[in-house]
C-alpha cells in the first residue's frame, strides 16, 4: 500500500475542520485512487482531526455548528472509506457500540446529539434512540444491537427517576451485567450513579468519550 | 390571520415540508451564518452594550428572515411551520404592548420598553432555573414575595412529592403541581400582596400537569401566566401548542420561554444573538403570549453573564425594543453561588444591560442551577435597586459599568463560589437574611454606589412614582 501522501493528509483534515464535504469526499477519493490503505487514512488522518475538533469543541474555540459540520464531512469521508475496506474483504472495526438516549419525558437532547457526535469522531459506533425514550426501549436496542455500553441522557431533576428506573428493567430481566450503564445530564451527580447503581457519569461530553474507552479498556 | 391562530398552525404543521430534525438543524447551522455575514453582524468583546443602531436593525431585519426562510419545526409532525414575511409583520406588529399583571391593589402595568427608556423596569423574581427542596419552597417564595421592589413571583421547580420522586406523566406530577401551585398563592398572600402576579408553575413537564397548576381558590388564576416553551432551535410540538390553546381559552397570560444555547446551533455570539430575535418572533407566531422570557444560557456553563451572553443580551433587547411592540423581559443566569459577591456582581451587570437595552427583569438562575435551593429575596431587592439605578444612563455608560461588574467575576466563571443555600443565609422563623449575606450584600452595593450608581435612591423614586411606571414612555 502506498504512503499518504502529505497533500492529501493536509487537504483532508483541512477537509474536515472546516466541514467542507465535497473535499473531503475529493481527498479520500484521490487517497484511494493513489493506493493509500483506507485503514491507514482513517487512523493516521480521521480519528486525529476529529479528536482535535473534538478537543476544540470542548475548549469552546469552535461551537456546534463546526463541530456538526465536521461529522458530516467525516461521514462522507468514512462512507467511501468503509467501502474500500470492506471491498478488501475486511471489517471495519468500531471501539465499541453505545445505545443512547435521553429518557422518557425529557426532551432536551441537545447533550446527548453533542455525545453522539463526540463518540463517532472517536470511533464508537453509536446507536442515538433520541429523546422521551421509555426504558424498554432502551433495553431491547441494547440486546437487539448487541451493544456495549448505555447511556441514559436526563437534564432535570424531575426526570432523574427514569434513569434509576430505566437501571431496574436491566436488573429485573437479568442483563444488567451485561452492559455499562452510564448517565449524564446536568442534574445527575456522582452520588446519584451511586445510589441507583449505574456505572458511572461524566460531567461534560469529553469525559464522556474518555469514560467509554476506559470502561472498555480501549 | 385570525385572532385564533392555532388550527391554522396545526394545518401548516400538518401540511408543511417534511424535514428529519437533523436536517432542520443542519439547515438553520448553515443558513444562520450566511445571514450573520450579509447583514454584518459583528461581536466586539470590549463593547458588550453596543450603542450601534444600525447594526442593531440589522440584526432584526436577519432574524425575520432567517424565521420567514425556515420557520418553525414541529417535532411532533416532524414538518416544518411556515409563515410568509407579511403573516409574520402583522402578527408581531400585534402584539400585546402594555398589559396588566395581577390583579386587585397587587396588579402591575408592564409596558413594552424602549432603549435608553425612563419607564422603570418591572421585576420578576422567584427560583427560576433553579429547583428547590419540598421543605423549603414556599418559604423561598415568600422571601421573594415580600420584597417591595418585586412585582412579580415565579413558582420553582420541585421533583418531590411527601417524599417521593414525582414521576412525570403520573399522579404524583398532577399533586406536586397543584402543591407548588397552593404554596405560591399562599406565599403572595402571606406577602400581603395576595393579588401579586405569579408567573409560572415549573414543577410539571406535561400539558396535563401544567393545566392542574390552575386553580382560582388556591391556584394559578387567569391574572397569572405559565410558560411555554420553545425547545433548541426553532422548535415546538403539539404538547406546549396544547398548552397554548388551554391557556388562550381560559384567558390566561401565555408567557414565551426560549432558551437560546451559546455555542449551540447558532454557533457563537451573533449567531446566537440572532437565534434570540428570531425565537421572539418564532414565540410572537406560534404562541401569542403576552410577554416574553429571554434566556439565553451558555451551552456547557448554563450562564449568560460571560461577555458573549451579556453582548446577546444587549443586542437582542434592543433589537426587540425597537422593532417589536414586544413587553421582554430577561433572565440573568449566573454560574455563582447565593450567598457570594460573585452573584451579586454577575447580576448587576445583566441587570443594567436590561435596563438600557428595552428589556424588563426577570430573576435569575443561579450556581448553573444544579443545586438545590439556591434562591432568596435578597439577590432580587439587589437585582431591582441595581435596575433602578441604571434608569436613565446611555449604552456607552453602562458599557464601562458592565465591564467594571465583569473584572469582579470573569476569571472564576470555570470556577465559581458554589454559595449557600436557602436555609444557611436566612432565618427561616423569621424570613430574615442572616448578617453573612448582609455583609456582602451591602459590599457591593456600596462598591457600585462608589462606581456612580444610586443605589439607595433611585429605588425611592421608582417606588414614589410607581403610579407612573408603565405610564410614561
Amino acid at each position: 500500500m502506498a504512503e499518504i501522501p502529505e497533500e492529501i493528509r493536509e487537504g483532508l483534515s483541512t477537509a474536515l475542520h472546516e466541514g467542507d464535504e465535497e473535499a473531503a469526499e475529493s481527498f479520500t477519493r484521490r487517497a484511494l485512487d493513489d493506493g493509500v490503505d483506507p485503514l491507514e487514512l482513517i487512523k493516521e488522518v480521521l480519528v486525529p482531526t476529529l479528536t482535535e475538533v473534538g478537543e476544540n469543541f470542548q475548549e469552546f474555540r469552535i461551537f456546534l455548528p463546526e463541530l456538526m459540520l465536521s461529522g458530516e464531512a467525516a461521514k462522507r469521508a468514512g462512507g467511501l472509506l468503509e467501502a474500500a475496506i470492506e471491498a478488501q474483504g475486511k471489517v471495519v472495526t468500531t471501539l465499541g457500540k453505545v445505545v443512547i438516549g435521553t429518557v422518557e419525558g425529557d426532551i432536551h437532547d441537545i447533550g446527548q446529539n453533542i455525545v453522539t457526535s463526540l463518540l463517532s469522531a472517536n470511533g464508537f459506533e453509536v446507536v442515538n434512540l433520541g429523546r422521551n425514550v421509555k426504558p424498554s426501549a432502551f433495553l431491547e436496542t441494547a440486546e437487539s444491537e448487541n451493544a456495549d455500553i448505555v447511556g441514559m441522557s436526563a437534564l432535570m431533576t424531575t426526570t432523574l427517576p427514569m434513569q434509576r428506573r430505566t437501571v431496574k428493567l436491566f436488573e429485573e430481566v437479568g442483563v444488567r451485567e451485561k452492559y455499562k450503564l452510564l448517565v449524564g445530564g446536568g442534574a445527575v451527580s456522582e452520588r446519584w450513579v451511586n445510589e441507583i447503581g449505574a456505572d458511572g457519569f461524566a460531567p461534560d461530553a469529553a469525559a464522556a468519550v474518555e469514560l467509554c474507552k476506559s470502561l472498555l479498556g480501549v | 390571520m385570525n385572532t385564533n391562530h392555532l388550527p391554522e398552525i396545526v394545518d401548516r404543521s400538518e401540511t408543511g415540508p417534511y424535514a428529519a430534525e437533523s436536517d432542520f438543524d443542519l439547515m438553520l447551522v448553515k443558513k444562520v451564518p450566511e445571514l450573520i455575514s450579509r447583514h454584518g453582524i459583528k461581536f466586539d468583546p470590549k463593547v458588550l452594550v453596543p450603542s450601534d443602531d444600525a447594526m442593531v436593525d440589522r440584526l432584526y431585519e436577519a432574524a425575520v428572515e432567517l424565521f420567514v426562510d425556515i420557520g418553525a419545526y414541529n417535532q411532533t409532525s416532524e414538518r416544518r411551520i411556515l409563515f410568509s414575511r407579511g403573516e409574520t409583520e402583522e402578527i408581531v406588529a400585534g402584539q400585546p404592548s402594555r398589559i396588566v399583571l395581577g390583579t386587585g391593589k397587587d396588579a402591575v402595568v408592564e409596558v413594552h420598553r424602549e432603549v435608553e427608556s425612563l419607564v422603570p423596569c418591572r421585576v420578576h423574581s422567584g427560583p427560576t432555573g433553579t429547583p428547590s427542596s419540598e421543605r423549603h419552597h414556599k418559604l423561598i417564595l415568600q422571601s421573594c414575595a415580600q420584597e417591595p421592589l418585586v412585582d412579580c413571583l415565579g413558582a420553582g421547580s420541585v421533583s418531590t412529592y411527601m417524599g417521593r420522586q414525582i414521576v412525570p406523566g403520573s399522579p404524583t406530577e398532577i399533586l406536586g403541581t397543584r402543591r407548588d401551585s397552593a404554596e405560591a398563592r399562599e406565599a403572595v398572600r402571606k406577602a400581603g400582596r395576595p393579588g401579586m402576579h405569579i408567573e409560572d408553575n415549573a414543577t410539571p413537564l406535561t400539558c396535563q400537569g401544567k393545566m392542574a397548576a390552575v386553580d382560582p381558590a388556591s391556584g394559578l388564576r387567569t391574572s397569572d401566566g405559565m410558560l411555554v416553551s420553545q425547545m433548541v432551535e426553532m422548535k415546538t410540538d403539539y404538547d406546549q401548542l396544547s398548552r397554548v390553546a388551554y391557556m388562550q381559552s381560559i384567558g390566561m397570560h401565555i408567557v414565551d420561554l426560549l432558551v437560546p444555547l451559546v455555542g449551540g446551533l447558532g454557533g457563537g455570539a451573533e449567531g446566537t444573538a440572532l437565534l434570540t430575535v428570531a425565537e421572539h418572533i418564532l414565540g410572537a407566531v406560534l404562541y401569542h403570549p403576552s410577554y416574553h422570557f429571554m434566556g439565553h444560557m451558555h451551552l456547557m456553563r448554563i450562564n449568560n453573564t460571560d461577555r458573549m451572553g451579556l453582548w446577546i443580551q444587549a443586542m437582542a433587547g434592543q433589537a426587540l425594543a425597537r422593532n417589536t411592540p414586544m413587553v421582554v423581559s430577561n433572565d440573568i443566569y449566573c454560574v455563582s453561588g447565593t450567598g457570594t459577591s460573585g452573584l451579586l456582581w454577575e447580576v448587576a451587570a445583566g441587570a443594567m444591560i436590561g435596563a438600557v437595552c428595552g428589556t424588563h427583569q426577570h430573576g435569575m438562575g443561579v450556581a448553573g442551577g444544579a443545586t438545590v435551593d439556591q434562591t432568596t429575596g435578597l439577590e432580587a431587592r439587589f437585582q431591582a435597586q441595581v435596575a433602578h439605578a441604571a434608569l436613565g444612563m446611555t449604552r456607552s455608560e453602562v458599557n464601562e459599568l458592565v465591564l467594571g461588574c465583569l473584572s469582579h467575576y470573569e476569571d472564576r466563571l470555570d470556577d465559581p463560589d458554589p454559595g449557600k443555600s436557602f436555609p444557611q443565609l436566612y432565618d427561616v422563623a423569621t424570613l430574615k437574611p442572616n448578617g453573612e449575606w448582609l455583609d456582602q450584600y451591602e459590599s457591593v452595593c456600596e462598591a457600585l454606589t462608589g462606581m456612580g450608581l444610586d443605589i439607595d435612591g433611585a429605588w425611592r423614586r421608582v417606588l414614589r412614582d410607581r403610579d407612573l411606571a408603565g405610564v410614561v414612555s
